[in-house]
């Protein structure tokens, strides 16, 4: 380590680790990648670009030409827009089943680890052991089962939302927070030994205000990777679930690109294929190594190195 | 006498765990679950049909009597009949667990092996450049979906476009009944017809799970790598083969048989959906991919509830078998 890193003054986690992350070349080029998807997807959401991704044209299986990029598809549609819309799709699954999954296993980890030994706990544990047992794409299944014509009613405003088209979102969820929740509650078991939460209690600050206000801030990095990795998983899913007839039904997803191109390249067609395993690899491949420098960065054992 | 008495243990703590998944299973699929009464009634149904068909069914029950009755369905394995072809649960099963076994197991076990091979590479020149060559690889493998390996390798191996050295969909069939066929030959037509079908599902299955297997198997060794016996063993003058032979990998066994064994209910039971469905081979996977499309309940609700308590059960024998081979595990830690 140089002279000039030498660390002057009080310093937080947070500066160190974003310092850190920023010195990781490889780090800094995926952040780079994810950022522009992110901008992609927001520009497909506001309605800005792609927006005639499902405009039927009048010949299907087209080459790549200047007006479209990646061909069309059997329908005639173009593929690249279709693939940009693929973007905001995955975003929206990415996002909703990372923040949802990391927030519940967050908050279940930090009660969990903060009544260590304590009936609380063995609950907690209980279930996502039990959610544990059931394997992932059969959970999905078992929701998909229990939502058909099951309907959310908002009670004053008398709206009656279905959520069959919403039981991979919420399938991924009950899911994912498991993994976090265990984390999260092996880091606060860590946690509450030490002095700054025994002199909490000793002053007389209630457990809840103590979760909120010291153990959980404390979790927080962990909390970020997690959620990471949660959006990763929650993308390469959703593939997969739709090829399976579980996941994304409306608009157009990677997953339906994918699906659609079973049959097209045994007919010699790849343009569906390669566009959506294009943007699919180059955004997980993005996030995968994102998701390890963050770590790498966020690890306070490394920090020094 | 200690080990029985912490086994005893264990299965009575997994009690609870047994508990919470068949409740979990029947919250979701008959609780929940769909009502069956008119795909299996005729179009025309008197209500006294009808009222018959629910009563049998169990939809007038209390939600206790419901619960009592799935559980009867699990101890016993009778989950009844499939909805859409009217034959018996167990016996499509019974026919379909030996199929999703005999595609998972190659590549199962050579993913595995593979895996702690490249695993050992890596960590024995950690840092260096094989170390980070297998890291990206392995990077690239976790990136790629499973469905692009299974479109791309039937495009390379099974079509025109590519090698063609497959067929593209199918499973074996019964030989063609030649009177004159020796034992020799008939294994031979099976053995020949089990690979050319088994051959790419089984590659795209390595090629996914390796990325992951070689990852956690790097890191479980690199940790026992770091601990004071290595460096003490070094400072003898033990050779670097014999150490990550006979000490770290003996050591780091132990992470890694929990890894394959709890997963290897789920390879058998729960099949791979992916792979059957693509590749038309009519295992558990299929079978509950068709069971899924179809809405056919009774199946989804024998493989989901099946698997749950074979994973806890396969969670309790791996505790146990640990028990036995490693003297340093106590009740207590």
């Amino acid at each position: 380590m140089s002279e000039e890193e030498v660390i002057v003054g009080r310093e937080s986690l947070w500066t160190k680790s974003g310092r850190k992350l920023l010195r990781d070349r490889a780090g800094v080029a995926a952040m780079v990648v994810v950022g522009i998807y992110g901008i992609i997807a927001l520009l497909v959401s506001f309605g800005v670009i792609a927006q005639d991704w499902d405009k039927l044209g009048e010949e299907g299986f087209e080459g790549m030409s200047a007006a479209h990029w990646f061909g069309t598809n059997i329908n005639g549609q173009d593929i690249f827009a279709r693939a940009l819309q693929g973007i905001k799709t995955a975003f929206q699954v990415g996002v909703v089943v990372a923040i949802s999954a990391t927030a519940i296993g967050g908050i279940l980890g930090a009660i969990a680890g903060y009544f260590h030994r304590t009936i609380v706990d063995e609950v907690i544990m209980w279930i996502y052991g039990c959610i544990d047992a059931i394997p992932f794409y059969l959970f999905v299944a078992a929701v998909a089962f229990a939502l058909k014509g099951a309907e959310f009613t908002v009670p004053v405003l008398d709206l009656h939302i279905s959520l069959a088209p919403y039981a991979m979102h919420i399938a991924m969820i009950a899911t994912f927070w498991s993994s976090t929740c265990r984390i999260v509650r092996g880091e606060v078991i860590k946690i509450r030994g030490l002095e700054y939460i025994q002199a909490a209690k000793a002053i007389g600050v209630g457990p809840l205000t103590i979760i909120r206000r010291h153990v959980m801030p404390n979790t927080s990095h962990l909390l970020l990777v997690q959620s990471t990795i949660a959006f990763v998983g929650a993308i390469k899913s959703e593939v997969i679930l739709t090829f399976l007839g579980l996941g994304v039904k409306e608009g157009v997803s990677w997953g339906i690109m994918l699906s659609e191109s079973i049959n097209d390249v045994l007919r010699g067609h790849m343009g569906n294929f390669l566009g959506a395993s294009g943007f699919l690899f180059v955004l997980v491949i993005a996030f995968n190594m994102f998701a390890d420098a963050l770590q790498d960065a966020l690890d306070p054992k490394k920090v020094s190195g | 006498m200690e080990t029985l008495q912490y086994a005893i243990r264990k299965l009575i703590y997994a009690i609870p765990l047994l508990f919470g998944v068949t409740f979990l299973s029947f919250i979701l699929m008959v609780h929940f679950g769909p009502d069956l009464t008119y795909s299996i009634l005729p179009k025309s149904a008197t209500q006294e049909q009808i009222e018959e068909i629910r009563a049998e069914l169990g939809y007038d029950l209390p939600f206790l009597q419901r619960y009592g009755k799935f559980m009867k369905e699990v101890v016993t394995l009778d989950f009844g009949s499939s909805t859409s072809s009217g034959e018996k649960v167990s016996s499509i099963l019974k026919k379909a667990v030996p199929v999703s076994f005999l595609v998972a197991l190659p590549a199962f076990i050579l993913a595995n092996l593979l895996g702690i091979l490249l695993a050992l590479y890596a960590a024995n020149h950690r840092g260096r450049f094989p170390d980070k060559a297998v890291m990206v690889l392995a990077a690239i493998g976790m990136s790629i979906s499973y469905l692009m390996v299974v479109i791309a390798f039937q495009l390379i191996f099974c079509t025109s476009y590519g090698l063609n050295w497959f067929p593209v969909q199918g499973w074996v069939e019964p030989p063609p009944d030649y009177p004159d066929a020796t034992a020799g030959e008939i294994f031979y037509y099976y053995w020949y017809y089990y690979w050319s079908y088994v051959a790419v599902p089984t590659l795209a299955s390595i090629f996914v799970a390796l990325g992951y297997n070689t990852r956690f198997f790097r890191a479980v060794i690199v940790e026992e790598l770091n601990r004071d016996y290595v460096r003490t063993a070094r400072a003898y003058g033990v050779r670097n083969r014999k150490i990550m032979m006979k000490h770290v990998l003996k050591n780091a066994m132990i992470p890694i048989s929990t890894r394959i064994i709890i997963t290897l209910p789920f390879v058998v039971i729960a099949g791979n959906l992916v792979v059957e469905k693509f590749f038309g081979i009519p295992g558990v996977g299929l079978v509950t991919y068709d069971a899924i499309t179809n809405g056919d309940l009774p199946i989804v609700k024998a493989v989901v509830t099946c698997t749950a308590v074979l994973y806890v059960l396969a969670l309790i024998l791996t505790d146990i078998v640990y028990k036995i081979i490693d003297p340093r595990i106590s009740y207590s830690k």
